[in-house]
């Protein structure tokens, strides 16, 4: 399920929803949420504007979703953004799996997040306190991240495979 | 013509949100970009410019043909 809105949401009822949905076959949902956080410590931010790409942004996402369930065990998931102006510590960003198992489940979840940064279209615009607006500069970090997922196959890496076969 | 949508810094920089240009034959989309930079001088001060075509993320060598959706933007920066 892709929700992008301006409303706040509650984090408690979206992960009861995506349990109830998988209908008793998930043993795990893991989460998410992303927070409007202070610039630096000495700008604390008091706006986070959001702009997005209608239409663009829901297909990414789906595409997105639909790459994780191919790659893990995933029943079904949640993944709301919030666009729109955001104030200090509202919530952002909402990502729930629900799978079998809590290695699939922790996976998708991590590689949805990480590939959300960087190909879902949102920008966004900071405000701080005193005032200077600024539009937020991607981070090459964020780049380094989604490219871990195609460099190393989860699955395949020893240790993990290790663990998978133990649980 | 192709549908031209800017967003975030990039319609601060061109003025705009959306224009139609006219398109006489398919380019790609670093030649594209080219002759946009003419139009708009004051794109040369982003450092990477992101295209998307029909709402898919494109590559320079993508192509853009007659009534494209063409989009502008900076390295996206949600979640």
């Amino acid at each position: 399920m892709i929700t992008i809105q301006e409303a706040d949401f509650d984090a408690g009822q979206l992960i009861r929803q995506l349990h109830e949905r998988s209908q008793g076959h998930a043993g795990a949902v893991a989460s998410f949420i992303g927070y409007v956080r202070d610039y630096s410590p000495s700008q604390p931010t008091q706006e986070l504007f959001l702009e997005h790409y209608p239409g663009m942004c829901e297909q990414e996402l789906n595409d997105i979703e639909a790459q994780a369930a191919q790659r893990w065990n995933v029943i079904d998931s949640t993944i709301v953004h919030r666009v729109g102006a955001l104030t200090r510590q509202q919530q952002i960003v909402f990502v729930g799996i629900a799978s079998a198992h809590r290695g699939d489940a922790f996976h998708a979840c991590e590689f949805i997040m990480d590939a959300l940064k960087t190909r879902a279209p949102f920008w966004k615009r900071e405000t701080l306190a005193d005032g200077k607006a600024f539009w937020v500069q991607a981070r090459e970090s964020d780049t380094q991240r989604i490219e871990k997922w195609t460099k190393t196959d989860q699955t395949s890496d020893p240790v993990i495979k290790q663990l998978e076969d133990h649980k | 013509m192709i549908d031209i949508l800017y967003f975030a810094r990039v319609a601060e920089l061109t003025g705009k949100r959306t224009e139609q240009m006219p398109l006489p034959a398919p380019v790609s989309v670093a030649q594209w970009l080219t002759q946009l930079n003419t139009t708009y001088p004051a794109l040369k001060d982003i450092r990477v410019l992101k295209v998307a075509v029909n709402k898919k993320h494109a590559l320079p060598d993508a192509l853009i043909h007659d009534r494209d959706e063409v989009a502008l933007f900076e390295p996206v920066t949600g979640g």
